[in-house]
């Protein structure tokens, strides 16, 4: 017999020994990281569902479990299979990924040498990678933290926060680990942005990776939003003026030239690469979102005769009574209405859609996770909440945000929660759709608005975060349940 | 004075019979019968009987009389204690077996309305419990032999076809399986042998322990020339469907559920302002629409099968060979499976001491089925057939007025209904329209199998044979589907269609050299042998999304995306050595070992095991003093036998699973790498032990046969999908490590019973009863319960160490409070002792306990309670057939019971979101029917009756008894047929599946919506149940 046949080598997958052979491989299993986050379970597509459909702006149109329905309807249970379990499992996969990744760049040091290797593989390109993998791992705890722990300012980070898995996970061992306090979560993730914010690159070459691969700006503008959800307004002011200059025009003055475009039209627009996107994730046909992880399949009005050239599912239109009730806010008269209103509400059997993300099928319409004029609109509200409503910079940042889209600008406000309220109502119009709304809500431990015949929830609620998930439960002997 | 009798003997169905023995009772004269199965025999005055037998066939007795022509006809005896049995690489008499061997013979599979020959042994042999999980065509059935035998791997077994083994499972890529055995004529098959005990199944090694499943298929004999032709037609069509509410009973039921919604809002403090949304839709005459969803789905379909074969042999040569059509439609609308395959047997000695021969089989199957959510992994699909007429509002109309059918985006068009928590919309619901699919789309798997071997054999010298055998076993698999941008699954996509084509190449060089020897007494054979298997597997394929114009239908027609889709590639290798000694002194005192060493590439470090089975048996009625006692005259064969082993399991097992790997995707339009399986070199055979502990036995001239026999399989080394925590982010969350061990026993006993034996009426029973327990011995951790997902959504059943595999865990339900109407579930008190009743009020409150406190929700890891097996503890069937003189009658019972089910269905029936319902929510809680089965309704309520919670109300027991199949049979008389230059002909109609008596309230107690998975068994969720067929068939011989 022929005993080599014993030992058939696999034509479609590398062995772990020889990932960390080339330059190239290497350079391949960074861009597997952003893939991971990118999961249709997680930041492709459902998370950002989840932000938003949590909240009072959109409505379920079809009752189907597998498309957030129970996170709509606060009906969430730790077997929750699409969303308690899947969102739990994939950023942990990213987690591991970037781990496991962090692990092997450093074991197989030995390998980067020449000729395979440039000289300053080690020196310059390794802590590159690295600083991407932290970022991507931040990222991921991150926004973790937002659904499956209470805020940080419900007991100063006091609360349970998440395993807090830092090491390459690859065998059976280990399986217990108990929840970090939630301080102890974000302190991880800030120490990871700061080094990503030294190591990483300051441009890429050109616009597409600008915009889907983390460089330094990426990072200092994810600190801004940790800030801001730690409610350390002082430090979001610090980070974000990095990034954001004392007047208009407002672009970075530093690294990729990240600014505020003159329309959010454009910044929606194929292929969404304007400077604007500090860090959105790109789908191909090749590489779909997955079925009902599409933003667009979520949000767009199926075609009907009204909307013939609709491809979406229509699983959520957007609440009558929600955000676009507030005409005031939307600046809505005769003649003319807010660019967001005007542009992005389409209107089909009666309801109106969000048209965020119009490409339709294969929807490869980018999804978003941080924008330059979220940095603005956080600044803004730090530098309200520091110095008060007569801060002139706080409030030509939330009307350069406003006034762009043709709302109408604010002159002033009476008091600071005025001014905070009018930059959280900003948030909302602005980022509809983008799944920021969760963390505004949660980050100020205000209660969840009702919709429908869905009751608010208060924050004393025990839904009012998600619960730990059963899979978890029965593995991890040291985790506890929210 | 001696005279002499001639005759001829012929087999039941009047062929010839050479070879048969013909001797007086109690004399010592005798003959045997020639090629054309005449004898001529010379008798004593004072003989006054003569004995007919046969190997194979049941002996006969004929009182001589006056007589001198005596012609005889014989039946075939399956379970005769004479007939040879096909072992791994050669074959036994029965007699001498000491392993544990079920025989069933072609003829109880051949014609009947099945697709692959596995359908049809249900119920027929003990020990093989075989299920249909759902009534879809071509679906592989579930077949375990003594229980379920592994966790992570397969615990189906190992098929040969004439010695080579072949794939079995769903290799399809599409809504439409396929299963490779359905290449096999089933009127092609001459016996198929069971090995269950590690005596009879050790010889297979690693691949054992399942149970080896030897299929031998037909060849010619010396001195016969025949040719059959076999056909039958018949109609299949679905039985026991759920009752659903008609259009007016479903509007008054929902709508009374949105007042009590408004009322429980109002209970809260919130304003109770929905509306009772759901209205008559009037059709173009203006009358209401009532649409009966079951009428677009199901049908009559029409099958019809056709074989013809023939046969013969000379001194040197014999041959057979068919050709067979079958089409087959079944009762859902689109399922059709076809094939036409030929066959090509022939054995020929090129001199006195070699031989040659071929066995070469050749099928096309086409299978084709709509989107049925039956198929593993399905159940919850939006588009599956057995779940669209149960959730689907009747007062919606399938077509609009202009013939075309109603959408609503993907979904189902939403009628007059408007949604009762926004009354500005529609109600439309998320579920498919099914005339969509079942008009545009199709999806099929059409395969072309090439499977056979041929083999040279050397008889050295007397009793030593070498021989060698090469085989192939080559499939090539399209698989077509297209889904309409129309609405449905394809909508998003605007349209998608994939091809996939995938070959599954196998050759197998088998080497064996036999020794057989008798000294005296002694009788002695030994086997050696070695083996050598190589598969390679491999799939490509592509989805085209984006359809540029409704015109196109195919993946060759023009759509604006493509990506690849259904990729993959492996590959594997078996290696082995065997052998098998077999001694036996007087047939008295038997002895069997068999062993082999296998190497398998998919094992990691350690890729060599050895196994072995060894087997002792004592046939006490070949003792003197047994024959001379007056024991001997009731109790005529009496055997013990014992045997134990350890045999293997890689069956299932991923080629390359014990690799670590990184796997490589896409980031946008850049490549990656990335880790994607946690290896563990470490991974190695599952070990089963087994038992086996009999007795066999023949009362009143063995004309009461039968077995029993005890059995106990102790698997260690179980592979297990170790669950991780998911936070550690392994991928797949899990690892496979030899971990685990799992026990089975249970007894079979076998009977047959030649009740009535005349001329002209005969009566024969035979039954088997199998028991079977299954526990759990060890998992990785102690307290570790594993759960397993239907089809990733719901989780029904876990498996722990004490319980067996898959048991179901439900909060247990109080039933109904009669105060109130809501649902009462019993949950664990906070400090954990006894338990506290509480009830449900959807958006009223929620959970309280009975005097109105908040209580916390029920959940099935810290409430539920264990409900089991799902596997029958007891399963098995009674054949009876008569015989009166053309006629011939036969009904065959299969049962099985102990089991419960998780009857998700039923949850989904009584769902109250916008589903329709079963009639039987009509006995709903009211103010005035307070003792009510179904809480009161309530809108959007999917919690009280099980759709969100696993609940008791929805677990139920699963014993039933089903009349398989009833044939009555027509022969015309052979002397009838010899004047019309016909040697037989029979005429028959049967009905599969006639009859089903259970209290089981699903469709059918077989449904297992996770297929066959090992610990995801008893679970039914929205699949379609089996059909009934009726069939007319002859076949006629020349």
């Amino acid at each position: 017999c022929d005993t080599n046949q014993l030992d058939p080598i696999p034509e479609t997958s590398f062995s772990d020994q020889v990932v960390f052979d080339t330059p190239a491989r290497i350079a391949l299993q960074v861009n597997n990281l952003y893939a991971y986050v990118k999961s249709g379970s997680f930041l492709g597509g459902r998370y950002q569902v989840y932000g938003d459909v949590r909240a009072d702006d959109f409505i379920n149109r079809t009752s189907n479990a597998v498309t957030a329905l129970q996170v709509w309807n606060h009906t969430l249970t730790e077997t929750s299979t699409n969303d308690v379990i899947n969102t739990w499992g994939a950023a942990y996969s990213a987690i591991n990924q970037a781990n496991v990744f962090l692990a092997g760049l450093e074991a197989n040091s030995a390998k980067y040498v020449v000729p395979a290797f440039a000289a300053d593989f080690a020196t310059v390109t390794v802590p590159r990678y690295q600083a991407e993998a932290r970022f991507l791992r931040a990222l991921s705890y991150y926004s973790l933290l937002q659904l499956y722990a209470r805020p940080y300012i419900d007991g100063n980070g006091s609360k349970p926060g998440l395993p807090l898995r830092l090491q390459a996970e690859t065998g059976a061992g280990g399986n217990d680990l108990a929840r970090s306090t939630v301080a102890e979560v974000y302190a991880q993730i800030l120490e990871d942005l700061n080094f990503a914010e030294q190591n990483l690159p300051t441009a890429y070459a050109n616009a597409t990776l600008n915009t889907t691969r983390a460089h330094r700006n990426t990072a200092i503008a994810l600190k801004t939003r940790v800030y801001l959800t730690m409610g350390q307004y002082a430090n979001v002011v610090t980070e974000a003026n990095k990034l954001v200059p004392t007047s208009a025009p407002y672009t970075a003055a530093r690294g990729v030239a990240n600014g505020l475009n003159s329309s959010i039209v454009n910044v929606f627009a194929s292929p969404q690469e304007t400077t604007e996107s500090i860090l959105s994730f790109p789908f191909t046909a090749q590489n779909t979102p997955g079925t009902q992880n599409q933003l667009g399949f979520y949000y767009l009005p199926t075609r009907n005769d009204s909307v013939p050239e609709a491809t979406g599912g229509g699983e959520y239109y957007l609440n009558a009574a929600g955000i676009i009730a507030n005409r005031t806010a939307l600046s809505i008269t005769d003649s003319t209405a807010d660019v967001r209103y005007a542009k992005f509400v389409v209107i089909s059997g009666g309801n109106s859609y969000l048209a965020k993300y119009p490409g339709g099928t294969p929807y490869i319409d980018k999804a978003p996770v941080i924008r330059y004029a979220e940095v603005m609109l956080s600044l803004s509200e730090a530098l309200f909440r520091t110095n008060g409503a007569a801060d002139t910079r706080a409030l030509a940042l939330l009307n350069a945000v406003r006034t762009r889209s043709k709302g109408t600008a604010y002159a002033s406000f009476a008091s600071t929660d005025a001014a905070v309220n009018a930059v959280l109502l900003e948030r909302r119009i602005e980022f509809l759709g983008e799944g920021i709304r969760n963390i505004d809500i949660m980050r100020l431990n205000a209660p969840i608005p009702g919709k429908g015949s869905v009751s608010a929830v208060p924050p004393s609620s025990d839904n009012y975060v998600w619960p730990i998930p059963a899979t978890e439960l029965q593995t991890n002997s040291l985790i506890t349940r929210n | 004075q001696v005279r002499t009798i001639t005759g001829k003997v012929v087999g039941s169905d009047g062929s010839a019979l050479p070879g048969v023995t013909v001797v007086v009772k109690g004399g010592g004269q005798g003959t045997s019968t020639d090629a054309e199965g005449s004898y001529s025999l010379s008798i004593p005055a004072n003989a006054n009987t003569l004995v007919y037998s046969f190997i194979g066939y049941d002996s006969k007795e004929v009182v001589i009389g006056s007589q001198s022509a005596i012609n005889v006809s014989l039946a075939t005896n399956t379970t005769g204690l004479d007939e040879v049995v096909v072992v791994g690489y050669g074959t036994q008499l029965r007699r001498e077996l000491t392993g544990s061997v079920a025989t069933i013979s072609g003829a109880d599979v051949a014609q009947r309305p099945v697709q692959s020959f596995e359908q049809a042994m249900q119920g027929k042999a003990p020990g093989v419990n075989i299920t249909t999980p759902n009534g879809v065509l071509n679906n592989p059935p579930v077949v375990r032999i003594r229980g379920v035998n592994s966790i992570s791997l397969s615990s189906a077994p190992l098929y040969v076809i004439d010695g080579i083994p072949t794939y079995s499972g769903d290799n399809s890529a599409t809504n439409a399986p396929n299963n490779p055995l359905s290449s096999i004529n089933p009127n092609d098959i001459e016996s198929i042998e069971v090995l269950k005990d590690a005596a009879a199944a050790a010889i297979y090694g690693s691949r054992a322990a399942g149970g080896v499943i030897l299929v031998t298929t037909k060849r010619g004999k010396k001195g016969q020339s025949k040719v059959s032709v076999d056909s039958w037609a018949g109609l299949t069509k679905a039985f026991r469907l759920y009752d659903v509410l008609g259009a007016e009973d479903y509007m008054m039921i929902k709508n009374e559920a949105v007042r009590n919604l408004n009322a429980n809002r109002v209970l809260v403090g919130a304003t109770g302002n929905n509306v009772e949304g759901f209205r008559p839709t009037l059709d173009a005459n203006g009358n209401m629409v009532d649409t009966k969803w079951y009428d677009y789905i199901y049908r009559t379909g029409f099958s019809t099968s056709n074989s013809v074969n023939f046969s013969g042999g000379t001194d040197k040569t014999s041959f057979y060979a068919s050709v067979g059509y079958t089409n087959q439609k079944g009762m859902l609308e689109n399922n059709e499976f076809k094939r036409t395959s030929a066959r090509v047997n022939v054995d020929h000695k090129v001199y006195k001491t070699f031989s040659v021969g071929a066995r070469i089989n050749y099928a096309n199957s086409y299978n084709a089925a709509p989107s049925t959510g039956s198929l593993n992994g399905s159940a919850f699909g939006t588009a599956g057939l057995g779940r669209l007429p149960l959730v689907l509002p009747p007062n919606i109309p399938a077509y609009n007025p202009d013939g075309s059918p109603a959408t609503n985006g993907a979904g189902v068009g939403a009628g007059a209904n408007v949604n009762p928590a926004a009354p500005t919309s529609a109600l439309a619901p998320g579920y498919y329209n099914p005339v969509v699919d079942l008009a545009y789309n199709y999806f099929n798997s059409e395969s072309n199998q090439i499977q056979g071997n041929v083999y040279a054999n050397w008889e050295v010298l007397k009793g030593l044979n070498v021989r060698t055998t090469y085989g192939i076993d080559n499939v090539g698999y399209e698989d077509k589907s297209f889904q309409t941008a129309l609405a449905g699954d394809g909508f998003s996509t605007g349209g998608s269609a994939s091809n996939f084509y995938r070959t599954n190449k196998r050759w197998v060089w088998q080497n064996t050299a036999q020794y057989d020897r008798t000294f005296g007494d002694h009788n002695f054979s030994l086997l050696l042998g070695g083996e050598q298997q190589k598969t390679d597997q491999q799939r490509w394929g592509a989805n085209r999304t984006q359809v540029a114009d409704d015109f196109f239908d195919t993946f060759q027609g023009n759509f604006t995306n493509i990506a690849a889709s259904g990729n993959f590639q492996g590959e594997n290798y078996l290696v082995s050595y065997f052998g098998r000694f077999s001694y036996d002194f007087a047939k008295k005192y038997l002895f069997s070992f068999n062993a082999r060493r296998d190497g398998y590439s998919a094992w990691g470090n350690d890729k060599w095991g050895n196994f072995y089975g060894g087997g002792l048996g004592y046939i006490i009625s070949e003792e003197n003093f047994w024959k001379n006692s007056s024991l001997a005259n009731s109790l005529s064969f009496l055997k013990f036998t014992g045997s134990y082993g350890e045999v293997g399991n890689s069956q299932g097992v991923g080629d390359f699973t014990t690799l670590s790997l990184y796997g490589s995707g896409l980031y946008g339009t850049n490549a990656t790498i990335g880790y994607n399986n946690a290896g563990n070199r470490n991974l190695t055979w599952e070990t089963s032990k087994k038992t086996d502990v009999g007795f066999s036995f023949g009362l009143l001239q063995d004309k009461i046969q039968g077995d029993f026999s005890y059995y106990r399989n102790t698997v260690d080394g179980l592979i297990l999908a170790v669950p991780l925590s998911p936070s550690k982010g392994v991928p797949n969350n899990s690892i496979d490590a030899n971990i685990g061990s799992m026990r089975n026993q249970g007894v079979e006993l076998n009977l047959k019973a030649n009740i009535f034996q005349k001329q002209d009426f005969s009566w024969v029973v035979s039954g088997n009863v199998t028991t079977q327990r299954n526990e759990v011995l060890g998992l990785v951790t102690e307290g570790q319960r594993i759960g397993t997902a239907t089809s990733g959504l719901e989780t029904v059943n876990y498996t722990r160490v004490g319980g067996s595999v898959g048991e179901i865990l439900a909060v247990p339900s109080l039933g109904v409070n009669p105060e109130n109407g809501r649902r009462m579930l019993s949950i664990v008190n906070a400090d954990g002792t006894g338990r506290t009743t509480v009830q449900y009020n959807h958006l009223g409150g929620g959970w309280t306990t009975l005097d109105g406190q908040p209580a916390r929700t029920p959940n099935q890891l810290t409430d539920g309670e264990y409900y089991g097996p799902v596997l029958p503890k007891w399963y098995g069937g009674i054949d009876n057939s008569f015989r009166f003189k053309e006629f011939d009658l036969n009904f065959f019972i299969q049962y099985s019971g102990g089991n419960y089910i998780y009857n998700g269905t039923k949850a989904g029936l009584h769902d109250q979101r916008f589903w329709n319902n079963n009639v039987d929510i009509l006995d709903r809680w009211t103010p005035e029917n307070t003792n009510a089965q179904w809480p009161r309704v309530v809108y959007g309520d999917n919690v009280s009756n099980g759709s969100a919670l696993v609940m008791s109300s929805n677990v139920e027991k699963g014993d039933f008894a089903r009349l398989r199949n009833v044939t009555l049979g027509y022969s015309l008389k052979p002397t009838l047929a010899s004047r019309v230059g016909i040697a037989n002909a029979r005429l028959y109609v049967q009905v599969q599946n006639a009859a089903l008596i259970t209290k089981y309230s699903g469709i059918d107690p077989e449904i297992s919506s996770n297929g066959g998975s090992n610990t995801g068994a008893g679970v039914d969720r929205n699949s379609v149940g089996q059909a009934r067929t009726y069939t007319v068939g002859f076949n006629i011989g020349f």
